[in-house]
């Protein structure tokens, strides 16, 4: 289509005319670039910087809210990863944490905003106590099915969004969110009714018997910890390393382009969602099984942004999944103890993770790009005082 | 028949949070951000004015200080999305759980839970309030009168001013706005801060209105039905408060049932606004009008040096 006779334009970029010797500060100008890739040092340093920065702020928010400053380093860093009991009890509660986690990946590598992940989670533990209540199956055979029917139901919760999402195009966004409403509103249907446990009339359902839950493996590390390890080496072989791994990088970096190159892009969608959902789903199995041995009506609260938070400080990376689910692990069991210690509120939390959260996304914009200087107008002339 | 006169005589105070927030999150949609974080600018309105109410025992005073909180805490959000180009989705959601730890820290600390305040009197329209039968539908309070006041205020601002006009062509096609010589970025600035000062101000017809006190997650998701409300109206104003007086309707429906004796699954019945918000996004994607009423730059940070 080109016409070749006409004559190119003349070439845009000339060169730099030379920078006079003095500048007035007020007609410096600075020019924002986006810059290519970074290297992966200053990467990590960035993201580094980030995290400290939001921990710093943290500190500052639990200090003004009344925890002592010398306190605080020794809460974190000497009562939580120092000690052999409450390191036992970070690992505990990073079994679901790296579950939850890794749904967010891998729904977000296909790009699914599952905001749903709690919903999924809470019909997962719903599922696992049905087993339970209902006393499905010889006792053997009892863990394998409360962790089937627990996957099974997480997954059945995420195909509806998907469904809506890849037929009618429903927002995903609001429409999992939705859903977490509907689910958590049903259990307490359950825990205040016909689950509610008669031995104390408390809401919660009725203890699991012994072979219903999650054992210990020894040196007090729990089934539910080898469980999610499985899952994350898994997960990580699934994205990073199988056929359907790579087309989903395909579909990430660019969905019109990979259906054009004949990538399944919409059957590759709805299996990240249902796998996503399935793993939400395991991951309150283990919660009810493996940490509380009952369904309890609150267990889900703050998981699910948890979840989308790993997610996205590991870069939907399953092994980087694991060490951040870690960090947030230890994050629940310091706010646990600072609830009991200290009466500052588990919302807390939340609030921590959302601060670091603003920090990391905000240090993107330092890893994209750059303040250049560039000559002023006026220096460019070299007609001083003109603008 | 006196059930259904109550209905009618509550519905606009459960609507009014929504059709508040809705036209918040219209005004900053319109100018192409895509907000996320209503619900948590709504828990700041409704924790800040509670806290207003207490301070001040004047909910007038309580409502300005929640607008300019709300407006203030997304001022972050804004500096995020705007200066920053941080994913719209991620950002909104990190404000979202932002405002939920914070006011739920705020709210134990300063022991604002649970504190009951003296809320905000009836006002009698008076042709209308005098009339047999009905007349009672008519006595409502000022913010509810104020409400579709303030829908006519945003339409005319958005259709007939030159601002107005301005605004919507940054939502549109920024890269078009820019080259026109609109700050894109100012544009943007003022619709997160106007917007969620308006989502603040639902938040805070909660708290200081409605219930007269502060619980922690006491929104309920009220932020994120006027999300998809938003989607349902297709960002047009006058739909949104007909949703909202739907959401509204739905959600006073609730108690009335319960105080005439209909026995219903009680959770189920909490699902309902949920669930209808669902229904209603499903009901929009069949109709077949769902995207292409959205703002054309909405979600997308603009980057003017990648233009092209």
């Amino acid at each position: 289509m080109t016409d070749l006779s006409v004559p190119l334009s003349p070439p845009v970029a000339t060169a730099a005319p030379a920078r006079p010797r003095f500048e007035p500060l007020l007609s410096r100008r600075y020019a924002l670039e986006v810059r290519g890739q970074l290297a992966w040092p200053w990467q990590a340093l960035i993201l580094a910087l980030a995290v400290v920065v939001g921990l710093l702020v943290s500190a500052a928010i639990l200090v003004a809210a009344g925890v002592p400053a010398d306190q605080l380093l020794n809460e974190f860093v000497v009562q939580t990863f120092l000690d052999g009991q409450n390191l036992r009890a970070v690992l505990f509660q990073a079994a679901p944490m790296v579950l939850i986690g890794l749904a967010g990946c891998v729904a977000f590598r296909a790009r699914f905003w599952n905001l749903g992940l709690e919903g999924q989670m809470v019909w997962g533990a719903i599922a696992a106590t049905a087993v339970s209540v209902w006393d499905l199956g010889p006792q053997p055979l009892r863990l394998p099915l409360m962790f089937a029917a627990a996957a099974a139901f997480g997954l059945l919760w995420s195909w509806g969004p998907a469904w809506l999402k890849l037929r009618l195009g429903v927002n995903e966004i609001i429409s999992t969110l939705m859903l977490n409403y509907l689910a958590a509103n049903f259990l307490l249907h359950l825990v205040y009714g016909a689950w509610k446990d008669p031995a104390s009339a408390f809401p919660h359902s009725p203890q699991f018997r012994a072979f219903e839950r999650l054992p210990e493996l020894g040196a007090g590390i729990g089934s539910a910890v080898l469980l999610a390890g499985v899952v994350a080496l898994l997960a990580w072989w699934g994205v990073e390393r199988s056929r359907a791994g790579l087309y989903l990088r395909f579909v990430d970096a660019n969905p019109r382009m990979a259906d054009a190159v004949g990538v399944p892009v919409r059957r590759l969608v709805l299996a990240a969602v249902l796998v996503s959902g399935a793993l939400s789903g395991l991951a309150g199995f283990v919660i009810a099984s493996g940490q509380e041995g009952r369904l309890t009506q609150g267990f889900y609260a703050g998981y699910g942004f948890s979840g989308i938070l790993i997610a996205f400080l590991a870069r939907n990376h399953p092994l980087g999944a694991v060490a951040v689910a870690l960090l947030v692990a230890a994050l629940f069991v310091t706010g646990r103890s600072l609830q009991v210690f200290y009466q500052i509120p588990f919302s807390m939390v939340q609030l921590i993770q959302a601060v670091i959260v603003v920090c990391v996304a905000s240090s993107d914009f330092f890893m994209r790009h750059r303040l250049r200087r560039v000559a002023s107008a006026a220096a460019r002339a070299g007609t001083p005082g003109a603008r | 028949m006196d059930i259904a006169l109550h209905w009618l005589t509550n519905t606009p105070d459960f609507a009014v949070p929504f059709a508040l927030a809705a036209l918040g999150l219209i005004l900053t949609e319109r100018a192409g951000v895509l907000s996320l974080g209503a619900e948590g600018f709504m828990l700041v309105g409704a924790l800040v004015g509670i806290g207003g109410m207490l301070a001040f025992q004047d909910p007038a005073v309580a409502l300005v200080l929640a607008m300019m909180a709300a407006a203030a805490v997304s001022l972050l959000f804004a500096v995020m999305v705007v200066t920053l180009r941080v994913n719209q989705v991620i950002a909104g959601l990190a404000i979202v759980f932002f405002c939920q730890g914070f006011t739920g820290l705020m709210g134990t600390l300063l022991e604002w839970t649970n504190q009951t305040t003296a809320g905000l009197a009836p006002l009698a329209l008076w042709p209308l309030s005098a009339l047999p039968g009905i007349g009672p539908v008519f006595t409502q309070n000022a913010m509810v009168w104020l409400t579709p006041l303030l829908f006519v205020a945003v339409t005319a601002f958005l259709h007939t001013t030159t601002l107005g006009l301005r605004w919507r062509a940054v939502g549109e096609n920024p890269q078009a706005a820019d080259a026109a010589g609109i700050p894109v970025s100012a544009y943007r600035f003022a619709a997160v801060l106007a917007g969620s000062a308006l989502v603040g101000l639902a938040g805070a017809y909660i708290s200081v209105v409605s219930t007269k006190l502060w619980i922690a997650g006491m929104t309920g998701g009220r932020g994120w039905i006027a999300v998809g409300l938003v989607i349902f109206a297709r960002w047009s104003p006058w739909k949104a408060l007909a949703g909202a007086l739907l959401f509204g309707g739905i959600e006073a429906l609730i108690p009335q049932l319960a105080a005439s004796g209909v026995k219903l699954p009680q959770y189920f019945v909490l699902m309902t606004p949920y669930a209808v918000t669902l229904a209603v996004m499903v009901w929009v994607a069949l109709a077949g009008r769902g995207g292409q009423a959205a703002p054309g730059a909405l979600g997308e940070p603009y980057v003017r040096e990648e233009r092209r």
